[in-house]
């Protein structure tokens, strides 16, 4: 599968939904939706959030799995809770 | 914000990290046990050639003193450093932070100072010393020095000046990851912390050493 994009590769701004597709019946809904808040994020800040859910958001855990230190991981976390509360000022 | 360079270095690990950076790796109680061992074993070298690390940047050779004077200067050191860095961190970091992490991070980041110690270990380092007090003092020292000892000497100044530099760039990377802080203000806090926590060091080891 491949990744879906956020942002526009020619310009850099944030990318809308035009049309969503239906496997199965074929059905196509046009429109302009607006991406989900976390699929607006990376990749890697997507798979963060994710396996910072799967340790429980447990800092020390996440730590642990990824042989990083707790400051490292806090950090990030900030970061990215940084990134989503300037993507709402922006909005 | 550079968010894809931040996102690389997230998840790098480089021998360049673990020299300069190495609190993406360890912090916590697993910094401050590696770091006291380094700080116990610098004071025990330092104590056979008599090197004394009297201020938060400070080595030189100096009198003889017990091995608790030697650890007591180390400790105080580290922790003159940690107080004004604690209160800038609260000041300053936008997030929470762990004093446990500034404590274990700043400890070991002091741990250039034990190659100091072991540099400063042979005799010729105190010879060529005593040489250059004997000719200010005397203008004639009667103390023999040969090429090996000035080059011994040299060495040891050269390995003292590196890890003073290399120490100051671990300790700063130290109060940013530990802290959170980044930029100026990371920068401007620090220079602030290390220039009050020289003064207070000192001051600290001279009311120590005036109880000898």
């Amino acid at each position: 599968m491949k990744v879906l994009p956020t942002k526009c590769p020619a310009c850099g701004s944030q990318l809308k939904v035009r049309k969503l597709f239906c496997q199965e019946c074929k059905t196509e809904i046009e429109g302009m939706f607006d991406l989900p808040r976390l699929a607006k994020l990376s990749a890697e800040e997507q798979d963060f959030i994710l396996q910072f859910i799967k340790s429980s958001g447990s800092l020390k855990e996440m730590a642990k799995l990824l042989k990083l230190s707790y400051p490292t991981v806090r950090n990030r976390l900030d970061e990215i809770i940084e990134h989503i509360k300037n993507e709402e000022q922006i909005k | 914000m550079n968010q894809n360079s931040n996102e690389k270095n997230f998840k790098k690990r480089s021998l360049a990290q673990w020299l300069f950076n190495p609190f993406k790796f360890i912090a916590g109680y697993q910094a401050l046990l590696i770091g006291l061992a380094a700080i116990l074993l610098t004071s025990l070298i330092g104590s056979l050639s008599n090197t004394h690390f009297n201020g938060v940047l400070d080595a030189q050779a100096g009198p003889e003193a017990p091995l608790w004077f030697f650890l007591s200067e180390g400790l105080i050191n580290w922790v003159s450093l940690v107080i004004p860095l604690f209160f800038f961190g609260l000041i300053v970091s936008r997030s929470s932070f762990r004093t446990i992490d500034l404590l274990g991070t700043q400890v070991l980041a002091r741990w250039p100072y034990l190659i100091t110690a072991i540099a400063m270990l042979p005799d010729a380092n105190r010879k060529v010393l005593d040489y250059l007090i004997a000719q200010y003092a005397q203008g004639h020292p009667a103390i023999p020095i040969n090429h090996i000892d000035i080059a011994i000497f040299v060495v040891a100044m050269f390995v003292t000046i590196l890890m003073i530099i290399w120490m100051l760039a671990l300790m700063y990377r130290a109060y940013t990851v530990s802290c959170n802080i980044k930029g100026l203000k990371a920068i401007i806090t620090f220079i602030i912390s290390l220039i009050g926590a020289e003064v207070l060091s000192k001051a600290a080891i001279l009311l120590l050493a005036s109880r000898l």
